[in-house]
């Protein structure tokens, strides 16, 4: 629905652009800086080039940190959402029940990665564990937001059919709604361990392992030629994750 | 004979509704019969079948399904529902899991819960749906997904799964309502064979008559919830069943006009 002219067109009109101003007005945006960052971006690029490939070692154990964090992070979401997802779904729970897990869900959903990772890195210390901890945390709310929808999503006619057969819930859960099921909570978690592999890739800024370690240090030490090689080395890796994604999504469709 | 079905002043009023979905219904059926309930669209027949079944509550009379009394407040004890077995309208069918699979699925009330939950099926289980399979037809087709199917296959897997039950009872819900008259024909005669071959009782409800007749032992006619007619069929003339479709259809018609 499109609502042209009238009084409420034009006040959203004027709010929009009092906030667009304001932004403006207020973060210090001026032409002359953007104008002078040319040649300061060409000589970043200049001393990318050539990527200095005599940090492999440290790419692939940077690599290899940020695998098994992603693994390691979506399994712990996995045994998180398995329960969360059966207390936030409409028809195996009473709402009172469903309601507050969507909320708490919701709530574990709005709290950034980077956040939980940092209060990690300060509750266990340095290393891969505060990422895996963070990312089993962060990925469990759209993981056991997205279960919920696949148990809710299950056709009720042939589980009522396998009731009228005399075959108990157990049974039922067994043969009518987990063949049902299992798909959608595959390619739903092969989804999420592709978003954290992606988002673990930047854990390591903060201290929580992986290959955003390494980005961080050859950036803060103007080793330019070094951190362009780990950044070719993340876009491989993304790229790889997305082919292997989109034939496992298939696989399962 | 005994009765297998035994109705005394069945009412049932769908909640929210103003008029009752059954109207003081009585009724009994012998073993063996295959019994037609034939009326239009809202006569009843639906909500009959599935409180037979044991699937509705909150009904008042006097109920009896294969000499077990049914409780107006409780589903039936889960070790009696095996021998009432249903074929749904809609099939109510696994759609990723295989024909064999779901054929078996009919077994699992007859199992203890472990092996039913691990699908350990015993040889008999197996016998029983290879078999069920053959009477209708499909026994080549137990190892595709159910969702690779025809619409006509999957009703034939629905079909078949209510036999692997081994049922005493089987209700179908309009059956033949989607199916040409050939196909009608085959299906009918597919469920009234395969029941008498395993001396089970059959109910089953269209709106159909003219074709509904040919298979059935009786004609249980309802309109507005309520039994208008229950003749049986060998001693029907050929006059009476010409008249039925006006008498049961239309004048069903009728009647809920009056009410």
């Amino acid at each position: 629905m499109i609502r042209r002219g009238g009084s409420g067109g034009f006040l959203t009109g004027v709010c929009l652009g009092a906030v667009v101003l304001w932004s403006f007005a207020t973060s210090d945006m001026e032409l002359s800086r953007l104008l002078s960052a040319g040649p300061r971006i060409g000589e970043f690029l200049g001393r990318m080039i050539p990527p200095d490939l005599t940090v492999m070692s440290e790419i692939v154990d940077g690599t290899a940190e940020t695998l098994r964090i992603a693994i390691l992070g979506t399994l712990g979401a996995v045994i998180l959402s398995v329960p969360l997802g059966l207390a936030a779904s409409e028809t195996m729970v009473p709402p009172v029940i469903y309601r507050s897990v969507r909320t708490l869900l919701a709530l574990i959903r709005a709290i950034p990665l980077l956040l939980v990772a940092m209060l990690m890195v300060g509750a266990v210390g340095l290393g891969p564990m505060p990422g895996v901890i963070a990312v089993a945390f962060h990925a469990t709310g759209m993981l056991g937001k997205f279960y919920a929808e696949a148990i809710d999503g299950v056709a009720r006619p042939p589980v009522e059919a396998l009731q009228s057969a005399g075959a108990g819930p157990l049974v039922r859960l067994r043969h009518a709604i987990w063949p049902q099921m299992a798909p959608v909570i595959a390619r739903d978690t092969i989804f999420r361990f592709e978003l954290n592999l992606r988002e673990s890739l930047i854990l390591g800024i903060v201290g929580a392992g992986g290959i955003g370690f390494y980005i961080q240090t050859y950036v803060r030490s103007f080793q330019y030629d070094k951190a362009a090689s780990v950044t070719i080395a993340v876009i491989l890796l993304v790229i790889a994750i997305e082919v292997l994604n989109v034939a496992l999504r298939k696989r399962f469709s | 004979m005994t009765r297998v079905i035994d109705l005394v002043d069945l009412s049932f009023l769908h909640s929210g509704a103003e008029l009752p979905a059954l109207n003081d219904v009585s009724l009994v059926v012998e073993a063996g019969e295959a019994v037609v309930l034939l009326g239009p669209s809202g006569a009843g027949k639906t909500t009959l079948l599935a409180l037979l079944d044991g699937r509705l509550q909150g009904w008042t009379g006097c109920v009896s399904v294969l000499g077990r009394g049914l409780a107006p407040d409780a589903p039936p004890p889960v070790a009696a529902r095996p021998d009432t077995g249903f074929i749904f309208q809609e099939f109510a069918l696994v759609e990723r899991s295989s024909v064999l699979r779901n054929v078996l699925n009919g077994r699992l009330g007859r199992m203890s819960s472990v092996a039913a939950f691990f699908g350990r099926h015993s040889e008999h289980d197996l016998d029983a749906a290879h078999q069920a399979l053959a009477d209708c037809g499909i026994g080549e087709l137990a190892h595709r997904r159910v969702d690779s199917l025809s619409g006509g296959q999957r009703q034939r897997v629905a079909i078949a799964r209510c036999l692997a039950q081994e049922p005493r009872l089987i209700l179908a819900d309009e059956p033949v309502s989607n199916l040409d008259p050939a196909r009608a024909d085959e299906i009918l005669a597919l469920i009234t064979n395969a029941a008498a071959k395993r001396g089970a009782t059959t109910v089953f409800s269209s709106h159909q008559p003219e074709l509904a007749l040919r298979f059935a032992s009786r004609a249980v006619g309802m309109a507005g919830g309520s039994v208008v007619l229950d003749r049986v069929v060998s001693a029907m003339s050929d006059a009476e069943i010409g008249a039925l479709y006006h008498d049961v259809v239309e004048g069903a018609v009728a009647l809920r006009l009056v009410q």
